[in-house]
């Protein structure tokens, strides 16, 4: 029996994959969105550090990492575990949520400004929530108030495209209309109740991490320990989405049954987010992007995707309580300013 | 025109009916009836039509624009549900397969292939295995050996690593030719194999296609738009129109003047082939000038 050389074709890996065995179980790995993963963390540990040690109180990256853990001055501690990290945690969670969210839509979709901001979610999940926040109507919570209206307004965009369709500019047109009705809806709810009610709910109407409210967050913690393994579960469907309906059939792909999963997720996800964090739907756009180029348009980058969306949200959240010290400028008027330009690019630049 | 196609003697006994009975066909469509659109607006294109598709035969299915060729193809692969009628695998309703047992016995190449970014030739011959593959068993030697054959039978493995949006039409057109390969089913449909190619690329793809069927004993079935080349390189032709089939068989025994009129209203002759002995059609004139042409 002639033992095979270790570069034997058969027994190397593919050109640009990671193949891992033992027994019957396997795992065939693209090297580039493996490796994007990898930096991408490497920059949101950095990002973090930074953010529990810049404020109006500046403080050493180990004075800092210490008082996470509760060593040190008892003034440091409590600025830091507090007030830093909870909100730090609320960045990475909402910009992980926000921008797997919008992957998953842009794959199902199979268009890049198919986010679930642009297609209206954020904005029927903002309606519900501020109605929730302001009075109107029935009083729930507001993550749940935002899951209905996320769901809402999916179903209206999906009900008046009759479906996704090809290329999914039915969808996102439909979408956009959603959105601004909903839009319209927060706006008119906010002139009709009393100034202080309307200010209480200003952070969901522009996006911020300053008012969290901590149920809203462990709610998000959930879905985004429920919905990564999910999402990464479905990877294989969804690289099969990126060709044709017809292609993913004929490969054996339960093609509505990866579809429907990948929109639920992606509306709950986006929904837990705006529960938390307010509209903040660039991250969408901007985290995918940040992963898709990273990993050199190779598969579909979920896992790079969540981590460029919690390192986007972090820095924006960073800039926006230290650029204008001792002002604050909430996280989504920050991602606007970044994310608007970026926008304007992704349609103006010429198409391959 | 229905019963000038009952009165004509090759449309109904042609050798390939023969054959039919003879041998059993793995894939059947038994008075399938296949539309689209709910209610009034409901368009039944395929009306309760029954084919047998030879095996180990390049099978061509010709007819003109709108005739349901396309959607005979997407009934074929399970694409599409029946409204009446039924896709035979194996002697069974296609639709009690599972979506993967099917993959492993019919591989679809679709008209409209979408090219993502980024993905090379190998990468996506690899989508060829995924029928045989599981969220924890992903890869194995076997896939490597099954993608590497399929690359060399369609001649792909010196792009291997080159993207598939850097590629020619031709070039890319084989490479989704070898990803269906490595799906190692006994049935190849392929929508329009060479519709974006040069003549080049055509025959090059006709003679990849011909070579998988009568070398490896695929069974073939490709919707062709030219009827010339349909000729030339299939060895059973079925005739569409209007969503039924009106001839079948045998090129040099089907394809006459008669039929050509039938399905695209224009007129020729035929002449066989000096080299291959299939018909060759010249003189292709539109029906309405000869008319009034004879009638002066």
């Amino acid at each position: 029996m002639s033992r095979p050389s270790p570069l034997d074709p058969l027994r190397s890996a593919p050109t640009g994959t990671l193949w891992w065995r033992h027994g019957k179980l396997s795992l065939l790995l693209l090297r580039a969105p493996l490796l994007a993963a990898g930096i991408l963390l490497l920059a949101l540990l950095m990002a973090s550090v930074a953010s529990l040690m810049l404020g109006s109180a500046g403080l050493g990256p180990w004075d800092a990492f210490k008082a996470a853990f509760g060593h040190g001055e008892f003034a440091t501690v409590f600025v830091v575990q507090e007030l830093r990290l909870p909100r730090l945690l609320a960045g990475i969670a909402t910009g992980a949520a926000f921008s797997l969210a919008g992957c998953l839509m842009q794959t199902l979709a199979g268009n890049r400004l198919a986010t679930p901001g642009i297609i209206g979610i954020d904005n029927g999940a903002t309606a519900f929530a501020v109605a929730s926040v302001v009075g109107m109507g029935i009083s729930l919570a507001p993550p749940v108030m935002a899951l209905s209206g996320a769901v809402i307004a999916t179903a209206l965009a999906f009900g008046l495209s009759g479906g996704i369709g090809t290329r999914g500019y039915r969808f996102l047109v439909a979408g956009i209309g959603v959105g601004a009705l909903f839009g319209a809806g927060t706006q008119l709810m906010l002139a009709r109740v009393s100034i202080d009610a309307a200010n209480s709910a200003y952070p969901w109407t522009v996006g911020s991490l300053n008012a969290r409210d901590a149920d809203s967050l462990t709610w998000l913690g959930l879905a985004l320990l429920i919905g990564v393994p999910i999402a990464l579960w479905l990877g294989r469907g969804l690289n099969t989405l990126r060709f044709t309906d017809r292609v993913a059939t004929g490969l054996g792909q339960p093609v509505s049954r990866v579809r429907l999963i990948t929109l639920w997720l992606s509306v709950v996800l986006t929904a837990a987010a705006v529960a938390v964090a307010g509209p903040v739907g660039m991250v969408a756009l901007v985290g995918p992007e940040i992963a898709r180029y990273l990993s050199r348009h190779k598969g579909v980058p979920l896992l790079a995707s969540a981590l460029a969306g919690a390192l986007v949200m972090v820095l924006a959240d960073l800039a926006g309580r230290t650029l204008l010290s001792p002002q604050e400028i909430p996280v989504g008027i920050v991602m606007a300013v970044v994310g608007s330009p970026y926008l304007l690019w992704i349609l103006l630049r010429s198409p391959r | 025109m229905s019963a000038e196609t009952m009165l004509d003697p090759r449309a109904m006994n042609s050798p390939a009916d023969r054959h039919a009975a003879a041998t059993t066909d793995t894939l059947r469509a038994n008075e399938l009836s296949l539309g689209y659109g709910a209610r009034q607006r409901h368009v039944t294109v395929i009306d309760s039509l029954t084919l047998g598709l030879p095996d180990g035969k390049v099978t061509a299915i010709v007819g003109p624009n709108g005739c349901g060729k396309s959607t005979l193809l997407a009934g074929l692969a399970r694409l599409q549900l029946p409204e009446s009628g039924a896709v035979l695998l194996e002697g069974k309703d296609i639709h009690a397969y599972k979506r993967r047992e099917v993959a492993q016995r019919i591989a679809l190449l679709p008209q409209e292939t979408h090219s993502p970014e980024g993905v090379t030739v190998h990468e996506l011959v690899r989508f060829g295995r995924q029928p045989y593959q599981g969220a924890l068993s992903q890869w194995s030697e076997e896939d490597q050996r099954l993608v590497a054959e399929a690359m060399a039978a369609a001649d792909i493995e010196s792009l291997a690593d080159r993207e598939l949006a850097s590629m020619s039409g031709g070039q890319r057109q084989r490479a989704w030719i070898a990803m269906a390969l490595a799906q190692q089913t006994p049935l190849l449909l392929l929508d329009e194999p060479t519709s974006a190619l040069d003549l080049g690329h055509q025959i090059e793809v006709f003679e990849l296609i011909q070579r998988l069927a009568h070398e490896e004993g695929k069974t073939i079935v490709m919707v062709v738009h030219d009827l010339a080349s349909a000729c030339r390189y299939a060895d059973h032709i079925v005739a569409m129109h209007a969503g039924h089939v009106i001839a079948e068989g045998a090129p040099a025994e089907v394809v006459t003047p008669e039929l050509v009129r039938k399905l695209y209203g224009v007129e020729c002759r035929l002449i066989p082939d000096p080299d291959t002995g299939t018909p060759l059609l010249i003189g292709v004139r539109r029906t309405s000038e000869r008319l009034s042409g004879s009638a002066t």
